[in-house]
C-alpha cells in the first residue's frame, strides 16, 4: 500500500477514489458550518437588537420626563455604561466610549447631546448616510473602524431623535472564535477523513493488486497458484473465486494437453524407433541396391520427423518455461572456435569466405549443448539462404559486460516480410528446405539464457544476427 | 552385422568379445516391435539375448547375475525402469546398464546416471549407435587395454606421435581436424558410425545440424584418403552412417 503511494500515488485507484470522497466530505462539511455559523450569528444579533430597543425606549422615556440638562446627560451615561457593561461582560479593555455611542438630535438635525468617540463628525456623516429608519436597527460602517456599528433611532415628539449604538464586542470575539474552531476541526476533518478513505480504499483494492499479481505470476511461472478467498461474499471476493475457477478449468486444460503431448510424443517415438531399426538392419543385411535407396529414404524422412519432434517438444517446454538447462560455466571463446571449425569446411565448399575474429576467454554460464546448437542453428541459417560465394564475418566480442556473437554477411539480407516474424515457428524464408523451428528454438535458448537476440539487415547490404548473453561470474580457471 | 568385414590389424584389438566367449545381454523393454527388431538386431551382432517385458519379471533375471550388460528401457508397465536399477545395484548387481528412454531431457538424463545407469540412449535411435554405445559398455567393463602409438588398418597407417596418416606409405597430409576423424573411423574399422556418433566423439558436440557439415568432413577426408587408391576405404552407408573398411 504505501509502497504504492510512493511509487506513483497519482495513478492508483486508491488514490483517486480518496481524493473524490474527500472532496465530497469536505464541501459537505463546510456547508454544515456555515449554517451554524449563520444561525449562530442571527441569534446574537438577535440578542444585541432587542437590548438596543429596549434601551432606547427607557432612554426615550427619560428624555421625556426630563429636562434635557447635565442631569439627563449623567442618567443617559450611566444607563449606556451599566447597559454596555451588562451585554459585554467580557468586553475588552478599551473605554466605553469606543463600544457605545448615545446622541439626540434635535429637529434641525442638529446632536444635542453625544456620548461616545471623538470626533463625531465621522460618526454622524456615517449615521447620516445610513437614512436609519426609526426601531429599526442597523449596522453603520464607519471609517477607520473595523468593527461596524449596530445603531437604532428611536423618533420623539417635536421631530427630535434619540439614535443609541452599540459595538459588541463580545459576540464579535464569539463569532470570531467560532470560525477559527470551525476551520480548525474542519481541516482535522478533512484530514482524517483523508487518511480513512485511503487507508481503507488501499485495503480493498490491496486485495485487486493481489489478484493481478497472482495472475501475472501465473503468465510467466506455473498454473498452481490460486488466490486467497476471502469468507464473505463482496465484489472482490467474488472476483477472486472467480479467477479461481477460471485458473482449474485453464489448469486442467493444460494439463491435458500436456500429458496428452507427452504420450502422444512418446506414442510417435516406439513405432519410430522400431521402424527405423528395421529398416537399417534391412540395409546392413542386404546388397540389393534396387531397394536400398528408398529405404535409405525412409530412414532420413524418420530422422527428420524425430528431429522435428524433439524440437518442437523443446520449444513447448522452453514456451512453458521448462527447459531445463545443465549450466556450468563455459568457455565461449573455445565454443564457437569449434562450432567454426565444423562448419568451415561446409562454407568453403560453396565458396564462401569465412572471416572469424573471437576474443579469448569469454565465459558464460551455458548449457553446453544447447549453446552448440544455437550457434549451429544461425550457421545452419547462413549455408542455407546464401547464395554462392558471399563473405561472413563471425565476431565474438565482450560489449557492457555480456558476450556478444555477431555474424553479418553479404547475401540478400532478410526479406521484408520475414524480418519482424523470423523468431515465430514455422515461419521460414520462401526458398528455405527447413522446418522453420532453428531460429523459434536460437530465440527460446538464448532468452532462457538470460540473453537476447535479434536480427537486422547490414548497412551496406546483407544480413546481421547478434546474440547477447550474460558473461559468466569472474572466476580464475576457466573450463568448457 | 559388419564385425564379420572387421579387419583391423596390428597392435589393436577390436574384436567384440574379449576372450571370444559369446556376451549374454537382458533386454528389458515392453513394447513388443521394439523388443523384437533388438532381439534380432543384437542377435545378428553376436550376442545371446534375454528378455523382460515387465520390470518384475527383470529384478528376477538380472539378480540371477548371469548377463554381461542390461539394456532397459524406462517406460514399464509395472514401475519405473529407474527404481529397477537401483533396487538391482542395491542388491550387489554390477553389470553395466544401457538406458533406453522417450524423453531427452537433462533431467533425466542426469537421474538416469545417478540412479546406476551407465549410458543413456533416447528414442528413436540408430541401431549402429545402440550397437557402439553397448561395445564401449563391455569393453570399459573388461580389463582396460595398452595405449597404442601404431593403428593399422589394411594400407592405412596412423602415426600418433606424429599425427601424420600414411596410405601405401604415402603421407597424406591431413589437418588436424581430419586425423582426429580418421582416427576415429579407424578404431571403429569394419563398423558403422552415424553422423551423431562422429559429432559427438570427434566434435564433443550433442546436438543434430539442419546442414550437411559433417559430410563436407567425410567427403574432404576421403578425398586425401582414397584419391590415388583404385580400393577406396571410406564408405557412405545411406540413411545409417559412415564405414571405413579395407577391401
Amino acid at each position: 500500500m504505501f509502497s504504492n503511494m510512493l511509487r506513483s500515488p497519482g495513478k492508483t485507484a486508491a488514490w483517486r477514489l480518496s481524493i473524490w470522497t474527500t472532496l465530497a466530505f469536505s464541501v459537505g462539511t463546510a456547508l454544515a458550518f456555515l449554517i451554524m455559523y449563520l444561525l449562530v450569528e442571527n441569534s446574537v444579533r438577535e440578542r444585541t437588537d432587542a437590548w438596543l430597543k429596549g434601551e432606547a425606549e427607557v432612554l426615550s422615556n427619560v428624555a421625556t420626563s426630563n429636562a434635557q440638562d447635565t442631569l439627563y446627560g449623567r442618567i443617559v451615561e450611566e444607563v449606556t455604561e451599566q447597559a454596555t457593561r451588562e451585554i459585554a461582560e467580557e468586553g475588552s479593555e478599551k473605554g466605553q466610549n469606543e463600544k457605545s455611542i448615545f446622541f439626540v438630535m434635535n429637529a434641525e438635525n442638529h446632536p444635542t447631546l453625544w456620548i461616545g468617540p471623538e470626533p463625531r463628525e465621522s460618526y454622524l456623516t456615517a449615521i447620516d448616510r445610513a437614512q436609519l429608519k426609526s426601531g429599526i436597527p442597523q449596522y453603520i460602517h464607519v471609517d477607520n473602524l473595523p468593527i461596524p456599528f449596530r445603531v437604532v433611532a428611536s423618533s420623539r415628539e417635536h421631530g427630535s431623535r434619540i439614535y443609541l449604538g452599540l459595538i459588541d464586542h463580545a459576540a464579535n470575539n464569539l463569532l470570531d472564535r467560532l470560525i477559527q474552531r470551525f476551520v480548525l476541526v474542519w481541516v482535522g476533518m478533512v484530514l482524517l477523513g483523508f487518511v480513512i478513505a485511503y487507508a481503507s480504499a488501499s485495503r480493498t483494492l490491496s486485495r485487486v493488486e493481489r489478484i493481478a499479481e497472482t495472475v501475472a505470476r501465473i503468465g510467466t511461472d506455473d498454473l498452481g497458484s490460486r488466490l486467497p478467498e476471502a469468507g464473505n461474499s463482496d465484489e472482490i471476493s467474488r472476483l477472486s473465486r472467480t479467477f479461481n475457477h477460471m485458473l482449474d478449468r485453464i489448469q486442467a486444460s493444460v494439463n491435458q494437453l500436456r500429458t496428452v503431448t507427452d504420450s502422444v510424443a512418446h506414442d510417435l517415438k516406439s513405432p519410430v524407433t522400431w521402424i527405423r531399426g528395421r529398416l537399417e538392419g534391412a540395409l546392413s543385411n542386404s546388397n540389393d541396391s534396387s531397394w536400398r535407396e528408398p529405404v535409405a529414404q525412409a530412414i532420413e524422412g524418420l530422422d527428420q520427423m524425430a528431429h522435428l519432434l524433439n524440437t518442437t517438444l523443446d520449444l513447448a517446454e522452453a514456451a512453458a518455461g521448462a527447459l531445463q538447462l545443465d549450466r556450468k560455466r563455459t568457455n565461449l571463446s573455445a565454443l564457437v572456435r569449434q562450432l567454426v571449425d565444423l562448419y568451415h569446411p561446409a562454407f568453403s565448399e560453396h565458396h564462401h569466405e569465412l572471416e572469424v575474429d573471437i576474443t579469448s576467454d569469454i565465459s558464460i554460464d551455458a548449457d553446453v549443448a544447447m549453446m552448440n546448437r544455437v550457434v549451429g542453428n544461425l550457421l545452419d541459417n547462413e549455408l542455407k539462404h546464401l547464395p554462392d560465394g558471399c563473405r561472413v564475418r563471425i565476431q565474438l566480442t565482450e560489449t557492457n559486460k555480456r558476450a556478444e556473437l555477431r555474424i553479418e554477411d553479404s547475401g540478400p539480407g532478410f526479406s521484408p516480410e520475414l524480418r519482424g516474424r523470423a523468431f515465430e515457428r514455422f515461419v521460414r524464408g520462401t526458398h528455405s528446405s527447413g522446418h522453420g523451428l532453428g531460429l523459434a528454438i536460437v530465440q527460446a535458448v538464448v532468452r532462457a539464457h538470460g540473453g537476447e537476440v535479434g536480427i537486422s539487415d547490414r548497412a551496406g547490404g546483407g544480413a546481421v544476427s547478434v546474440v547477447t548473453l550474460p558473461l559468466a561470474p569472474r572466476a580464475d580457471a576457466p573450463i568448457i | 552385422m559388419f564385425n564379420s568385414q572387421c579387419s583391423s590389424e596390428g597392435q589393436l584389438n577390436i574384436h567384440h568379445f574379449p576372450g571370444q566367449v559369446q556376451m549374454r545381454l537382458l533386454l528389458v523393454e515392453d513394447d513388443p516391435a521394439i523388443r523384437g527388431f533388438l532381439e534380432q538386431a543384437l542377435t545378428e551382432a553376436g550376442y545371446e539375448i534375454d528378455t523382460a517385458n515387465t520390470a518384475a519379471s527383470a529384478e528376477t533375471l538380472i539378480l540371477r547375475g548371469n548377463h554381461d550388460a542390461f539394456i532397459i528401457d524406462l517406460g514399464l508397465p509395472d514401475g519405473d525402469g529407474l527404481e529397477l536399477i537401483q533396487r538391482c545395484r542395491a542388491k550387489g548387481s554390477t553389470a553395466p546398464v544401457l538406458i533406453l528412454s522417450a524423453r531427452r531431457s537433462v533431467n533425466e538424463r542426469v537421474r538416469g546416471l545417478e540412479h546406476g545407469g551407465d549410458d543413456y540412449l533416447t528414442k528413436p535411435f540408430a541401431l549402429a549407435e545402440l550397437l557402439a554405445r553397448l561395445r564401449n559398455l563391455l569393453r570399459h567393463a573388461a580389463p582396460p587395454q595398452k595405449e597404442t602409438l601404431r593403428l593399422r588398418v589394411g594400407d592405412l597407417q596412423l602415426d600418433f606421435v606424429r599425427r601424420e596418416a600414411y596410405r601405401n606409405d604415402q603421407p597424406l597430409r591431413l589437418t588436424s581436424q581430419e586425423f582426429v576423424l580418421l582416427e576415429y573411423l579407424c578404431r571403429n574399422a569394419g563398423r558403422v558410425v552415424t553422423r551423431a556418433m562422429i559429432l559427438e566423439n570427434v566434435w564433443q558436440m550433442r546436438f543434430d545440424p539442419a546442414t550437411n557439415v559433417v559430410e563436407v568432413h567425410i567427403y574432404r577426408l576421403r578425398n586425401k584418403v582414397d584419391r590415388d587408391s583404385d580400393q577406396p576405404m571410406i564408405h557412405t552407408i545411406r540413411g545409417v552412417g559412415y564405414v571405413l573398411k579395407h577391401a
